[in-house]
């Protein structure tokens, strides 16, 4: 029970980060209508320049604000440069270009710094677990849950109580009713963006914290997909419960799965279970269903 | 039409910038199969830049009996279908040895490199590259990896356990950590389980951490139900340093006995103080320690890549020198003895050595044609109190002469 | 843009030259310089190098093909390709290496040639298995279940459980001289070059009529629009799962190709990063057409081989390239496939198309 317990757990703080790094991901879908598969790599240069900042001497959070605000212009800059020219290209192809940005990052990263894992060093959060009752808890995944939790809500109050953030729930509702509220739709993209890579820049961070820095953050990224899918393309609540229940799934099988399939199942089960899902409530939660009857 | 007829130009200022790689028939080509990319790039960029210094200093003492080696190196990315392109590709180029690296590819390429006769010297000590009936041409310095682990396990029993409360009340208890998808990870296993029962060990089930692994919390949890007195890991230190840290964090409460790849002077800066009391295999000494030939590596080190501080610099350096010299001896041999080719490396060279000193640290090598294992025990060092100690050089030869002889060879 | 421009003068007399592949004799003078030039002209006159680089496009044409089938003629988007490529790959390999096949058979070399045709199948038919959710999911939910396809097969089955298969290892090792192919040994870059070229013309051929049949326009009907199709008595689940089923085959069928060019086979043969390049390579030669295909191949193939020709030679004032190449590559593919698919949408067989055009209604171009 213990066990089952502090899985959970675990599984829920985790789960608070994907949450943040899927709720960037419907952003975008929802804006744009893009299904933007480089968030991996947008995670995995958020971490590292997170990283960096902190080794140039910044306090940590100063460091993730830096980080939010190089996000800021990346997500503008490959917006302008690279998504601009694609307005009315065929679904594939715009795809395919995210697909080229993930990889031309992933170059890049690897690049700049190399595949060596990297730590924050020092250490942010203390190595010992806090223990709840009887529950052990890594203040890493405890602190980054909270920190997580709190750019969810500034997020949902940028787009609930600011006017930019109406904005972009009404272009997103509607494109042509939007535009000629007179809303520019180039900044609302250019805006998706940015915050799809502030989110997914902060939880990189985040997820950098736990254990280390190195490509295997990127690959957190795909993760974001089974996530969108159970929660609905285009619901950020749905993005939310989505993320937390992936990360649930992924620590509840990893402590009781692994023991029968050698090589561990920790990756691949929420894809499966994503695939299974798919069969059978393909809308996800709370998607908008499309209705085709013939 | 303007697009295509620069892509017509391209085309044709691309083929006129083709080199070709050629040789002067005074140069011996040796080629290189490095990884500086992948997912053992924490230990295989060090060796990769050690390997070219030590073939730099070699042209500079005149080479092979005055014939310069010519090194050329590639990076595979611990891919196995990029070490078989840049195989083929130094096949082409007619090399006359290969430096290797990874276990996986080492293996695999094992039967082509036996038919192509092309002798593979490599970073892998794998003992199943020990067999000279199945791989005749891979060859590699140092202990092979079972040799390593046995000795360790073998260490860790002699010193450690007999300061446990619990000794001779129990049978320890033993475990293995590593990568089961991994070859390199793998090699020894089966070895070192043979040689926990020979010692009289309980043994718990494997744990699978993967080598880019940054969290292993729930394997150690898996562990702590076993509650095992020594565990084995067989990754390289990224990955090592991660499970060390965790196994702190949780309370495993384990001795480490660590492969020699997951054991340098990286992992006390990446494990603080979980790295303490870790012990590990050194099949030669640490870089900068006071040992024969160790100011020639430091020199090189300096002299050919200044820009990279003494203090990053590992052991790993140190091995590639090692695995560099023996090449260079079996080529010098050969050569006096006229016969420099693939074959003529193998019997007229490396098979020659009995005893060879390197100095570094390692163990005298001897080759022959049954027996392609250099070495026949290891030297166990800890990390304790900031720096390496030794514990034991176990010399498994000598204790099990009969099993060594005829049992242990090529697994 | 797959109607034959028949100049003025050329007429038919009878069905069968109506129908015909070749139409015009320039057109069989064209195709016959082109079979000339793959079959005599490359592997014989050109230095072993390039014979391998042409063995490299051969075989990423042949699984662009496949993707091309699902992507450009039925309009079901696959980012999972590489792992039916797998199944043909270690299917064809465990035939070879541990069925004890009878000497008989050994002798005449027929192993191979069996596995291949054995490969195919088993790939076509993993294919049709994760093809199933096509019949209820479309557009991106499809692309998610072949990247699941992708991930399941080769992360997990093949890594975990096939490549274990005989003990010892990541890898199944297959020295020069494991292969024949009737009486020939296929041991170097000449003679896998030639099993590559009969292997895609076949493919091509099998496409191309395939295309030109019944099932090929059901295929495009659905591609274009699937509802309507349906309404029209096409029965879309079934052609869906064939295209499924053929793309598969092509796939199997490259995968056994493949083993024949490598000293040893493992699961990173076929990474995530495969099917991607498979994909990229269709939109870069043009969606919708097997010139589409075998252009994107030449295309990337070449690219890539520029860009290590260019790196080498710098590498000694940079030495940082060297050691980092394999980054350089991952960020130029990237930015390959940004740039195409910013600035040439419709492919290279576009231009190809403009071109000829160009010259068949030369002088006026308008």
């Amino acid at each position: 029970m213990e066990l089952f317990l502090m899985s959970l757990v675990n599984g829920i703080l985790v789960g608070g980060i994907y949450a943040l790094v899927a709720l960037g991901w419907v952003l975008i879908y929802k804006c744009s209508g893009v299904l933007n598969l480089a968030m991996g790599e947008l995670t995995l240069v958020g971490a590292y320049v997170t990283l960096t900042f902190y080794e140039m001497g910044l306090p940590f959070f100063a460091a993730v604000l830096c980080t939010l605000a190089v996000g800021i212009i990346l997500g503008i800059l490959v917006e302008r440069v690279f998504l601009d020219k694609l307005i009315g290209e065929p679904v594939l192809t715009v795809i395919m270009v995210t697909v080229g940005i993930s990889f031309f990052f992933r170059g890049l990263v690897e690049f700049i710094w190399g595949t060596d894992t990297r730590v924050f060093e020092p250490p942010i959060f203390p190595i010992e677990p806090i223990s709840i009752g009887f529950l052990k808890m890594s203040p890493v995944y405890l602190w980054s849950f909270i920190l997580a939790i709190v750019l969810l809500l500034v997020f949902v109050g940028f787009f609930k109580y600011t006017r930019w953030g109406l904005a972009m729930q009404a272009t997103a509702d509607d494109e042509t009713a939007a535009l000629s509220l007179g809303i520019s739709a180039r900044f609302v993209y250019a805006a998706a963006w940015s915050i799809a890579f502030m989110s997914a820049g902060v939880g990189g961070a985040l997820l950098g914290n736990i254990n280390g820095i190195n490509i295997s953050v990127g690959y957190l990224g795909l993760l974001v997909l089974p996530a969108v899918v159970l929660g609905g393309l285009n619901s950020i609540p749905g993005a939310i419960v989505g993320g937390i229940v992936i990360g649930v799934l992924q620590n509840l099988s990893g402590t009781y799965l692994d023991k029968y399939f050698p090589g561990g199942v920790k990756d691949i089960v929420p894809f499966v279970f994503m695939a299974i899902f798919l069969l059978f409530k393909p809308y996800g939660l709370w998607g908008w269903e499309k209705i085709e009857r013939v | 039409m303007k697009k295509n007829l620069l892509f017509v130009c391209i085309l044709v200022v691309a083929l006129g910038l083709m080199l070709k790689q050629g040789f002067c028939s005074q140069e011996i080509p040796i080629g290189g199969i490095m990884d500086t990319t992948g997912a053992t790039s924490d230990v295989g960029k060090d060796y990769a830049l050690g390997m070219e210094e030590a073939f730099k200093w070699i042209n500079e003492q005149g080479g092979v009996n005055g014939k310069k080696i010519k090194y050329v190196w590639f990076d595979y990315g611990y891919r196995i279908p990029e070490a078989i392109t840049k195989y083929k590709l130094l096949k082409r180029m007619n090399v006359l040895a290969i430096m290797g690296w990874g276990t996986g590819d080492t293996e695999a390429l094992s039967p082509t490199v036996n038919v192509d006769k092309i002798p593979y010297i490599s970073a892998s000590y794998s003992a199943h590259l020990t067999d000279p009936k199945k791989a005749r041409y891979n060859l590699f310095f140092s202990s092979d990896y079972s040799t390593n682990a046995r000795a360790a396990l073998t260490a860790w029993f002699d010193k450690v356990w007999p300061t446990k409360p619990d000794y001779k009340k129990r049978k320890p208890r033993f475990a293995c950590v590593y990568m089961f998808a991994s070859p390199y990870c793998s090699a020894p296993i089966k070895a070192i389980k043979d040689h926990a029962a020979l010692l009289g060990f309980d043994i718990g089930p494997d744990q699978d951490v993967s080598l880019f692994a940054l969290d292993a919390k729930s394997q150690i949890m898996a562990l702590k139900e076993f509650k095992p007195d020594v565990v084995w890991h067989g990754n390289t230190t990224m990955s090592v340093s991660a499970t060390l840290r965790d196994a702190l964090a949780l309370g495993l409460g384990a001795d480490w006995i660590i492969n020699n790849w997951g054991f340098d002077e990286n992992l006390p800066k990446l494990a603080a103080e979980a790295a303490e009391g870790a012990m590990g295999a050194t099949p030669c000494a640490f870089f900068g320690q006071q040992v024969k030939n160790m100011d020639i590596v430091v020199e090189a080190a300096k002299k050919y890549n200044p820009g990279i501080p003494l203090e990053k610099r590992l052991i790993r350096t140190v091995q590639a020198w090692a695995d560099a010299l023996i090449t260079w001896e079996a080529l010098k041999r050969a050569d006096k003895a006229g016969d420099l080719t693939g074959p003529g490396i193998m019997t007229k060279g490396f098979e020659t050595l009995r005893n060879f000193e390197i100095g570094l640290g390692a163990a005298p090598v001897t080759f022959t044609e049954t027996d392609h294992r250099p070495a026949t025990g290891c030297l166990i060092q800890q990390w304790k109190g900031g720096k390496f100690q030794e514990v034991e050089r176990v010399d498994l030869k000598a204790r099990w002469p009969d099993k060594w002889e005829k049992e242990w060879l090529g697994w | 843009m797959s109607t034959v421009w028949l100049p003025c003068g050329t007429y038919h007399q009878s069905y069968e030259q109506d129908q015909g592949w070749w139409q015009t004799t320039f057109i069989r003078f064209k195709m016959i310089l082109l079979l000339l030039c793959i079959f005599v002209f490359i592997p014989l006159f050109l230095p072993s190098y390039f014979v391998g680089v042409a063995t490299m496009v051969g075989y990423t044409a042949m699984g662009a093909l496949g993707v091309q089938l699902l992507i450009g003629y039925a309009g079901l988007v696959t980012l999972g390709h590489a792992a039916f490529i797998a199944v043909g790959a270690y299917t064809a390999t465990l035939l070879v290496l541990q069925v004890p096949w009878p000497q008989w058979m050994l002798d005449l070399g027929l192993a191979y040639p069996i596995s291949i045709v054995v490969a195919g199948i088993v790939g076509g038919i993993w294919c049709v298995l994760f093809g199933l959710p096509s019949a209820k999911v479309k557009g991106f939910y499809l692309i998610l279940t072949t990247m699941a396809a992708q991930f399941v097969t080769v992360d997990f089955i093949l890594t975990q459980y096939i490549s274990q298969i005989g003990g010892r290892g990541q890898a199944f090792s297959l020295p020069p001289g494991t292969i024949k192919v009737g009486p020939i040994v296929i041991d170097s870059e000449r003679e896998v070059y030639y099993l590559m070229a009969v292997l895609t013309t076949l493919m091509v051929m099998a496409l191309a009529n395939l295309l030109r049949s019944k099932v090929g326009r059901a295929w495009v009907a659905i591609r274009d629009n699937d509802i309507a199709a349906e309404t029209m008595g096409i029965n879309i689940v079934w052609y869906k799962l064939l295209a499924f089923f053929v793309a598969g085959l092509f796939g199997g069928v490259a995968g056994a190709f493949w083993i024949s060019n490598t000293a040893a086979l493992s699961p990173e043969h076929f990474p995530w990063f495969w099917s991607l390049w498979l994909v990229g390579v269709i939109l870069i030669g043009g969606i919708g057409s097997i010139h589409g295909a075998i252009f994107g191949s030449m295309f990337m193939v070449i690219v890539m081989e520029l860009l290590q020709w260019v790196v080498i030679p710098l590498s000694t004032y940079y030495p940082k390239l060297l050691v980092d190449f394999a980054y350089i590559k991952d960020s130029a593919f990237g930015l390959a496939i940004i740039a195409f698919l910013i600035y040439e949408p419709n492919g290279l067989a576009y231009r190809w198309w403009q071109i000829k055009n160009y010259f068949n209604l030369w002088p006026f171009s308008y």
